[in-house]
């Protein structure tokens, strides 16, 4: 368990992140149908734009602070920060600390890297909601892979699986090397774009081989490098967000620009 | 060795399109990586976790105490009949290697393996001053064969095939032709017998020094090792000063935990503490040196990347790391391959001479989860990576793109702008647009993704619109 | 000044890394202490040096054990040896004698087999401690194809960790004193051809442990 005091009761604010707010808004949108169907009290601070974390792992970390603060400014008054992506999560918590360790914002830094989740460990750990009484509209076969950050810096990926083992008609399958990168790395993906190719091959092999029709996961970084590969091969097969599948559980009438 | 880590992508991209060298790669390490996992944790996750907290202990409690450990290796060491030697760089290495060899007539060496000497070329200076190095580690001594460099730190040819190495020794040894791996080993080892038997001075590594015994330590499996450091009358050990250790505790610890990391081995065959050369009714060398070397790693000490002097050569991080797996380690252009090379061979060599190596990782962490004391090689190649930025080596390009970014993403009136005219332009946007160097890394391999027309903040302000109206 | 005194001066004017750890406090063994009666013991290194690839042959008693070790031997007139004095089976030296097997030189790089005592057997690992000396030649362990190591049962110990910490008790000093200490465990091998494992490389390819009985 998350020994962070419980969110439970305090206003939500979700952190969307940049690549979700542009090219994957229906994965927002699952998160606060979600959050609806909870009954949790919900907002989206509207100031927020990204975490930095791209070029902040590029190691451009003046660039990275200067699209932070933007951050440290929208959540100014946030009591709990929810977001769906493991990797922004671990940039908040884990590198806000290091990126404002000599800035007068490093206090603010550090209260917002406090409060801090990722999606599936608010719901888990935070809430202590493991079944949310979801019922996919018709079976379906998943597999997860487990995103680097998320797993390794995070800690999740356990709450995920439980989370979907709880939603009828899903049924989940074991992903060959589920927990091994996929190759998307941020900048890596077109700095090292070989290697980056040859990791994804590796990942679209095992996908190919999965008798899962779907591949969920926690960051739409790699859903989109994933994709973006499997596009390029003879198959349906598609990764999916959390989010998206379990909304796609939701009972009728909890839903908003599906 | 000659860096040529600025060469890493061209390298990579040659050793991604040979399919007989990622098969061999990918066979060696995931069979390794998979022993790893066998006898870590045969007691459990939890027990083999806390090996690697105390051996991580060990180490930081060695590197925190350095100067002093050092000190009293060289006393316990010199009081134990081991002549002690420093050298703050690769000249003086093979100076003083030579005047080692010269003092006692050498005309003949044996090696086993020692990553220093490779840092130093150390082989090319005696072989200049007529004086026979014959490689004796097996890998190595293919190595040697073939005049090439080793590609991983314990395995060094796991980049040769079978075949490969069967029509180097036909060639160079006349070996009669067979396939089989046993037979090939025999005739290896008969060739490398007389070596050892008739050579003058023998060359190790060293794996740990204890300072409180002045034992220098050397894990092997062969028994190269072995007859290195018994059998010819001089033996002189290269050993770089971050590898002492304060106690005999901390050695049972990390003698053991580095077998299980490396190779999956709960000890490797020959496991030795040297003390001394012979004594006077006993057979061994009648001398010991014992090289010290800096050679980069005191300026190491002296920065926020000291952690990085733990490390004790294991090659875990080699056999975890899928950029490894895929490029192999001679595309790392040096001594030291994998997450590791990526980090000391900037900080051993100058970042100016190894400037790609720290962005050859997608930051997947699985180096520090394997590392068996614990090493943050991720933390330390973001680092890297800002040091590279801080020290201009940031092609204008990526500085203008990023300038771009934090501009765009550090203004929320900006960046809604940048959203609504993605959404407008992304209907005409195919999904494998030709894009200008470097965007055209994306494209060559994947898609790029649909642009869809409302932004997330859109379809969030049409929500708040709709629950206002009634 | 001299390299030495560059860099230790270099080391001390840094500022010092990990300043803060804890003390060192108790450690676990690596392989957990488990059972350490003798019979548990005997079981325990047996499965593990097996497990190595060793030949584990328990003998009953000492004229069992003379037998074993004279078939390994065979037909060979020379044998390279550790000093009988430190191989813990009386009778050994004269059964040798009679059957006119001689001791070589301790550097004779020709012999086949090579017989030693131990220093201790470590459970845990199944590893041979031999410690070199007056009368205990490296090359005897190391130089011939086939390795005979007579083990009394009082010489097993759970592992290093309790061996080193009686080296500890007993005063460091004395362990100092021995010039050369190898832990066995198996036959030398390589997987360097193609990762194939190979038993016998330069050190012996066949390691065969004389276990002697409690009496």
């Amino acid at each position: 368990m998350d020994p962070r005091p419980s969110p439970a009761g305090k206003r939500v604010s979700l952190f969307v992140t940049c690549l979700i707010d542009m090219l994957y808004p229906q994965t927002g949108m699952s998160v606060v149908n979600i959050f609806d169907y909870l009954g949790l009290d919900v907002d989206f601070p509207m100031a927020q734009t990204c975490c930095g974390q791209p070029a902040f792992n590029g190691g451009y970390r003046r660039d990275a602070r200067h699209v932070a603060y933007q951050f440290l400014k929208a959540f100014q008054d946030a009591e709990v920060i929810v977001t769906p992506s493991g990797s922004c999560a671990a940039m908040v918590r884990h590198e806000f600390p290091v990126l404002f360790a000599d800035d007068p914002w490093r206090s603010e830094a550090e209260r917002l890297a406090s409060i801090t989740w990722e999606f599936t460990e608010f719901l888990v750990d935070g809430l202590g909601l493991d079944d949310l009484k979801l019922a996919l509209p018709h079976p379906q076969t998943f597999a997860f892979h487990d995103s680097c950050h998320g797993l390794r810096m995070m800690g999740v990926g356990e709450q995920a699986r439980r989370l979907l083992g709880n939603v009828e008609n899903a049924t989940i399958v074991e992903l060959e090397d589920h927990d091994e990168c996929c190759g998307f790395g941020g900048l890596f993906a077109v700095k090292m774009a070989d290697i980056s190719g040859a990791m994804l091959e590796k990942k679209i092999g095992h996908i190919l081989a999965c008798p899962a029709d779907t591949i969920v996961l926690g960051d739409v970084s790699c859903l989109m490098h994933i994709n973006g590969g499997l596009a390029r091969r003879d198959t349906p097969k598609r990764a999916r967000h959390i989010a998206d599948v379990l909304a796609e559980g939701l009972p009728e009438g909890v839903t908003y620009g599906r | 060795m000659d860096v040529k880590a600025r060469d890493f992508v061209p390298a990579a991209q040659a050793a991604l399109s040979d399919p007989a060298l990622r098969a061999a790669v990918k066979r060696a390490t995931d069979t390794a990586a998979k022993k790893r996992l066998v006898t870590m944790f045969w007691a459990g996750r939890a027990h083999g976790e806390a090996l690697r907290q105390q051996a991580a202990q060990a180490r930081r409690r060695a590197l925190r105490d350095l100067p002093a450990l050092l000190e009293q290796a060289e006393a316990a060491m010199t009081a134990n009949g081991i002549q002690v030697l420093w050298a703050a760089d690769g000249d003086e290495v093979r100076r003083l290697v030579l005047d080692i060899a010269a003092r006692h007539d050498v005309r003949r060496a044996v090696k086993s393996k020692s990553m220093v000497s490779e840092e130093v070329a150390l082989n090319h200076a005696l072989q200049a001053h007529d004086i026979d190095v014959l490689e004796t580690d097996l890998g190595e001594f293919i190595v040697q064969l073939s005049d090439e460099t080793p590609s991983h730190i314990v395995t060094p040819v796991i980049h040769k095939s079978k075949e490969t190495i069967r029509d180097l020794f036909v060639r160079e040894l006349d070996m009669p032709p067979t396939d089989d791996a046993e037979a090939m080993t025999q005739f290896a080892r008969g060739h490398l017998r007389r070596a050892f038997l008739e050579a003058d001075m023998g060359i190790s590594g060293g794996n740990f020094i204890i300072a409180e015994t002045g034992a220098l330590c050397l894990v092997t499996n062969e028994g190269n090792g072995r007859m290195v450091t018994a059998l010819p009358r001089v033996h002189v050990a290269l050993v770089g000063i971050e590898k002492v250790i304060a106690t005999v505790e901390d050695y049972a610890t990390l003698t053991q935990i580095l077998p299980r990391s490396s190779t999956g081995q709960t000890m490797t065959v020959y496991t030795q503490m040297i003390h001394g050369p012979r004594g006077a009714d006993d057979d061994g060398p009648e001398h010991v040196y014992v090289i010290l070397v800096d050679n980069g790693r005191s300026d190491i000490y002296a920065t926020g990347y000291a952690e990085a002097l733990a490390c004790i050569r294991c090659g875990a991080c080699l056999n975890a790391c899928p950029v490894y797996e895929a490029t192999g380690g001679h595309a790392y252009g040096w001594v030291y391959s994998g997450p590791i090379g990526a980090v000391i061979t900037p900080l051993l060599t100058g970042l100016e001479n190894a400037s790609p190596l720290p962005h050859a990782s997608s930051l997947c962490g699985l180096c520090k989860e394997v590392c068996p004391v614990d090493i943050d090689l991720p933390r330390m190649l973001l680092d890297l990576r800002h040091d590279l930025d801080e020290t201009g080596h940031t092609p204008p390009v990526w500085k203008g793109g990023m300038r771009g970014f934090g501009i765009v993403a550090g203004s929320p009136r900006l960046f809604e702008l940048a959203e609504r005219a993605a959404g407008l332009g992304g209907r005409f946007l195919p999904p494998r647009p030709p894009l200008p160097p470097p965007l055209n890394g994306w494209t060559n391999v994947r898609d790029l993704p649909a642009i869809p027309p409302k932004s997330f903040r859109q379809l969030w302000a049409e929500r708040q619109k709709a629950k206002k109206t009634p | 000044m001299t390299s030495r005194e560059s860099i230790l001066n270099k080391l001390r004017a840094a500022r010092q890394p990990f300043a803060d750890l804890p003390p060192a406090g108790g450690m676990i063994p690596v392989v957990p202490a488990g059972d350490t009666s003798p019979a548990a013991l005997r079981a325990r290194f047996t499965e593990a040096a097996e497990k190595l690839g060793c030949t584990v042959t328990h003998c009953a008693d000492p004229a069992a054990a003379i037998a074993h070790i004279r078939d390994l031997i065979g037909n060979d007139s020379t044998i390279l040896s550790w000093d009988l004095v430190y191989v813990p089976l009386p009778g050994l030296g004269e059964a040798l004698a009679d059957a006119g097997i001689a001791i070589a030189a301790p550097g004779d790089a020709s012999v086949r087999v090579g017989l030693t005592g131990v220093d201790a057997a470590l459970a845990a690992t199944g590893s041979l401690l031999l410690a070199s000396g007056p009368g205990k030649p490296r090359g005897a362990s190391l130089l011939p194809e086939v390795h005979i190591a007579v083990v009394a049962a009082n010489q097993l110990v759970p592992d290093l960790e309790t061996w080193l910490a009686a080296q500890r008790a007993a005063g460091l000093d004395s362990l100092r004193r021995l010039n050369n200490v190898v832990l066995i465990s198996g036959p030398s091998r390589t997987a360097d051809i193609a990762m194939e494992t190979v038993m016998g490389v330069h050190g012996p390819g066949a390691v065969q442990i004389v276990l002697l009985g409690e009496g």
